[in-house]
């Protein structure tokens, strides 16, 4: 994810001087990558596991930390600012949660505000999934009337002005028209009631996870204090996405209040929270997964110099505080990364295991190669095509109508079912080389995937070898001698035959089906006109297709 | 030699190969004491049929009109004239020189106008007499000179726009006379039958017979040389794919490292393509804009081995005793046995790893996956990837390392830059930057070490290493190919012309 800042906001914020050099060296060593300089504005790529980074305030905090400026679990203040927010009964299907926050002497000018809305988007598109589990809403507080409900309403009887119109709208019609009504309606089309979060004057404040109202949402550079919510329909990404959003305003020099959530079952809730959660790690795991030999103190500080708060704990252990704003802290490996990246990844030294095993290639490919080794053997040129073709290469242009593996979501109709069958996609290829010199003798081999209810994908994979001769004179007698050859140097002398078939693909009288040991393995002849008119090929064909089992190998 | 060839044809090939140029029509007359005509039919003939490639072109020549040959005969008048006066002591009367000059009352007026203009003599009147007198040297008249030398056969040396040839062609004493020049020489596929040609015209051995090692025959005979410092033609021989035979030699690469190559299918369910992994039942990388969903005719596959689905499920809905939390978010079987395209490799190092649950093991694989991606100079909807893994006790972050720099190293690629990255498989996450000699840092791939949320519902305990390298990328890098579309070119022309060199 791309994040833009200002540079002189960016080092203003770092509060230390730093070469674009210097700052770009300390990104890569902190996961994120400059992706363009130009002016005052760089672009910086952000993880996304580190969603706390996705805002000029959260980068700037990270490189402070790691940069040993201010290192440490950053310490956030938080008021109680007795304001009460109310959730009323029949969320639980909906949109159960909300967490608020409230910031008092926020800073905001016009690049502010953009910044501001950026980082919602972001957060509320990978970390909110969409804004389906998580969907934030930022509110000009002085406008409020405290307590604030979070109840649900009857879709017709919403009405207010969504955020950039002037005119009134109702729940269905901003659903209809709206653009992030158009966008995200899905979310609560189906429920008959919908999510609703006004105060007590009345006024709405949005409907959640769609859109805010113009007057009570429309952030002014007018704007000193704010109301910030989060909704959503899974507790722990809300509570993140509320502590990401709130710790940014607040590096700017905002001051915290907390708000009192009143649950319909009476639980009460205070957020936000940013007592750190704690996680014990032990100096001997941490050396085990690095390779390296890194002493108590050490540990510590590269996890000050990541942001966590830590302190040596009896039995050669790491007591570790999480900072809040951080999401991706699900088990202490996470933290053990941490401490590779707060040590420094340019100071690991590559050490090579003594790991000893015996190399081999796949049976498969060793058939495949020497399937391939003897198609050159006879004057066949390789070629490589995609395994994705389509229904018209396949079967239209060929005549057949054998099942096929579809995609639901392809980008082109020419590159949309996966082949059943080389013929067809070699003679394609054939057909856009009509300029080039004859005779052309040319082979693939590859997998072709045959739907097969029976097996765990449904799909057989079958390699396969398929040659094809073009040229203004071809001749079956001379393919066969070839496909002799090839079977015969397969270990297969004796073993296999030819049986004349009425196959579609070729003229009547010149094809037949290569039985080995018995199993019908393939099947060659010279093509039908028709089939070489559907193609555009000017010239007659002669080509066989052989499937390869692996039983195939060491016979 | 394939061809048939009359003896007339072996003749005029003869000449043609002895002359080893480009000859004429006449040249290859005069060579095998043939005329003209027969010689330019058979080579009519032998150019229809491809054996060498005819050229006509226009030769301009010169010859003398009946003014110049009697002039080429008796001298220029204007020479005669002067000569006359010098014999007359340098300066005369112009009607006395003219008579013992014995030039033609006719061509008087021309002698008298070219001697003045080439400022040999000077004219001045003395009452009604024309007086002239000698004052330059006429001896080196290169105008005589080319009437001369046309006059003996030798025009062709003289350069058109020599102005004594303007001169003679100005004053009608020559005339142009085009003429036809049919020129001929071996064709390209031709020449290395040369030698043939040569050997069955003469006495020395061409082709050495059975017969003749049989019966010694060729005992104390020559053999007739080849001519081996041509150009051998271009032909179109079978031979690899040049893409191939690089994924080729990354396996060759894999196995002198001691890994084991596996195969997956292509068609995958998502347990296996995202599940095992520990991706999140709704993260991005499963959604229809990244990856490609299986619609027809089966749309989900089955569930083999219910002890490790519920292994998975319970890792993603609370950690299932890893020491991870999870994602504690409802996990679904219909997500799980969603059929999709591979979206990368990493699905069949956990197949492998399913089958291979002790220390150590090492797994390659190098093989297509797809992306739901519209086709471009730099997008491609399949890619192939060369994923491995290493499994032993005490693998660390620093063999991590370790490997990457040799497998690097083995495909060419000796300074390395690593970042910490972020897959949701590993933790921790490396990104690998390999210095390119002409594209500068170049993104190799992504690796890591398997997450306990990934390895443990397998009961594996020790590291996994995993490491990924895209096999396109590199191979585009090494052959200088820009358009990611070349890799799978349908352009026969350009196969043929292409080769990968290691």
């Amino acid at each position: 994810m791309i994040v833009e800042c200002r540079i002189n906001d960016l080092l203003s914020l770092i509060g230390e001087k730093l070469t674009l050099e210097q700052l770009e060296e300390s990104l890569f060593l902190l996961k994120a990558e400059v992706e363009r300089i130009e002016g005052n504005v760089v672009e910086i790529e952000v993880n996304p596991d580190r969603q706390d980074m996705l805002s000029t305030e959260g980068i700037a905090r990270a490189v402070r930390s790691f940069l040993d400026i201010e290192p440490g679990l950053k310490k956030y203040n938080v008021k109680k600012s007795g304001k009460q927010i109310i959730v009323q009964p029949g969320l639980n299907k909906i949109r159960p949660f909300i967490c608020c926050s409230i910031l008092k002497g926020v800073r905001a000018d016009d690049e502010l505000i953009k910044e501001y809305m950026h980082l919602q988007e972001a957060l509320t598109s990978t970390h909110g999934r969409n804004r389906k589990k998580a969907s934030i809403g930022l509110y000009v507080y002085d406008e409020l009337e405290f307590p604030i409900i979070y109840g649900t309403e009857k879709p017709e009887k919403i009405r207010f002005v969504p955020l950039g119109y002037e005119a009134e709208m109702d729940g269905p019609g901003i659903l209809a028209h709206h653009e992030k009504g158009v966008e995200f309606g899905a979310i609560i089309e189906a429920h008959k009631r919908w999510p609703l979060l006004y105060d007590s004057k009345g006024q709405v404040l949005s409907l959640p996870p769609i859109i805010n109202s113009n007057d009570l949402g429309r952030i002014t550079t007018e704007t000193k204090n704010l109301f910030v919510e989060v909704t959503g329909t899974h507790l722990l990404t809300v509570q993140q996405a509320l502590n990401i959003i709130t710790a940014s305003l607040a590096e700017r020099g905002a001051q915290i209040e907390s708000v009192t959530i009143t649950y319909p079952d009476d639980t009460v809730e205070e957020t936000p929270d940013f007592s750190p959660e704690q996680m014990t790690i032990s100096i001997e795991d941490v050396n085990k997964l690095l390779g390296l030999d890194l002493d108590g103190d050490r540990i510590t500080r590269a996890l000050e110099r990541m942001g966590y708060g830590a302190r040596l704990a009896k039995g050669e252990k790491v007591r570790v505080q999480i900072p809040k704003y951080r999401m991706d802290i699900l088990h202490p490996v996470d933290i053990m990364e941490d401490i590779a990246i707060g040590f420094g990844f340019d100071k690991i030294q590559p050490a090579m295991p003594q790991t000893m095993t015996t190399g081999s290639v796949n049976p498969v490919t060793r058939l495949k190669n020497k399937v391939r080794d003897l198609m050159v053997g006879m004057k066949y040129l390789e070629v490589m095509n995609y395994i994705m073709t389509s229904t018209e290469v396949l079967n239209e242009r060929m005549g057949r109508s054998r099942p096929v593996v579809t995609t639901s979501n392809p980008k082109s109709r020419s590159y949309s079912v996966l082949r059943n069958s080389l013929l067809p996609v070699l003679l394609d290829f054939a057909s856009k080389n009509e300029h080039a010199d004859y005779p052309q003798r040319i082979f693939e081999v590859g997998d072709i995937i045959i739907p097969d209810e029976s097996k765990e994908t449904c799909v057989d994979q079958l390699p396969s070898v398929c040659g094809l001769v073009t040229d203004a004179k071809v001749n079956v007698t001379s393919l066969m001698t070839e496909i002799g050859f090839l079977l015969r140097n397969l270990g297969l002398d004796n073993q296999f035959e030819f049986e004349a078939s009425a196959c579609s693909d070729f003229i009547q009288g010149r094809s037949a089906s290569i039985k080995v040991r018995g199993r019908l393995s393939g099947f060659f002849g010279e093509i039908s006109p028709e089939i070489l008119n559907n193609f555009g090929l000017g010239y007659p064909v002669v080509a066989f297709e052989l499937f390869l089992p692996s039983s195939l190998n060491g016979t | 030699m394939s061809e048939q060839l009359t003896t007339g044809e072996k003749t005029i090939l003869k000449g043609l190969v002895e002359l080893r140029r480009k000859s004429s029509a006449d040249e290859i007359a005069k060579i095998t004491e043939q005329n003209t005509e027969r010689v330019i039919s058979i080579l009519n003939a032998l150019a229809v049929r491809g054996i060498v490639k005819l050229e006509t072109r226009e030769k301009i020549s010169y010859a003398l009109t009946d003014e110049g040959k009697e002039y080429a005969r008796d001298g220029l008048p204007e020479i005669r004239l002067v000569k006359a006066l010098e014999e007359s002591g340098r300066t005369a009367p112009f009607e006395v020189v003219l008579t013992k000059s014995g030039i033609s009352p006719r061509t008087k007026g021309i002698a008298m106008a070219w001697a003045v203009r080439n400022e040999w003599a000077h004219a001045s009147k003395q009452g009604d007499t024309t007086i002239l007198s000698t004052i330059g040297d006429y001896s080196k008249s290169p105008v005589a000179a080319a009437l001369e030398s046309i006059a003996k056969g030798n025009g062709a040396s003289i350069q058109n726009d020599d102005p004594a040839l303007q001169q003679l062609l100005e004053r009608k004493l020559v005339s142009e006379v085009i003429t036809k020049i049919i020129e001929a020489e071996l064709s390209r596929n031709y020449l290395v039958h040369a030698e043939d040609i040569l050997a069955d015209l003469t006495e020395d051995i061409g082709n050495l017979t059975p017969e003749m090692l049989s019966s010694g025959a060729w005992k104390g005979r020559k053999f007739r040389p080849y001519n081996v410092g041509i150009q051998p033609e271009y032909v179109n021989y079978g031979k690899k794919h040049p893409y191939a035979e690089f994924n080729d030699w990354l396996r060759e690469i894999m196995v002198g490292l001691g890994f084991t190559e596996w195969f997956g299918p292509y068609v995958e369910t998502e347990f296996w393509g995202h599940d095992a992994l520990f991706v999140p039942q709704d993260h991005v990388a499963r959604d229809v804009q990244d990856q490609f969903r299986v619609a027809a005719p089966y749309d989900h596959g089955h569930i083999i081995d219910k002890k490790y689905y519920e292994a998975v499920k319970n890792v993603h809905e609370n950690g299932g005793g890893t020491g991870s939390k999870g994602w504690d978010w409802p996990y679904h079987k219909e997500v799980a046995t969603r059929l999709c395209l591979r979206p990368h490799t990493t699905p069949v190092s956990m197949r492998f790893l399913y089958q291979h649950r002790e220390s150590p093991q090492k797994m390659f694989i190098v093989d297509r996956n797809f992306r739901s991606e519209s086709l471009s100079v730099t997008h491609a909807h399949e890619f192939d990837q060369c994923e491995g893994i290493i499994m032993d006790k005490g693998l660390t972050l620093r063999n991590l390392l370790g490997y990457l720099t040799a497998i690097c190293k083995a495909v060419g690629i000796e300074k390395l830059k690593f970042k910490p990255g972020q897959f949701p498989f590993t933790e921790p996450s490396v990104e690998t930057f390999g210095k390119h000699d002409k594209l500068g840092w170049i993104e190799l791939g992504g690796s890591g070490i398997f997450r306990p949320e990934v390895t443990q519902p397998l009961g594996i305990r020790d590291s996994v290493l995993a490491w990924g390298i895209g096999a396109g990328r590199l191979y585009m890098a090494a052959m200088g190919i820009n358009d990611i579309r070349d890799l799978f070119s349908q352009d026969l022309n350009w196969l043929r012309r292409s080769y990968f060199v290691r």
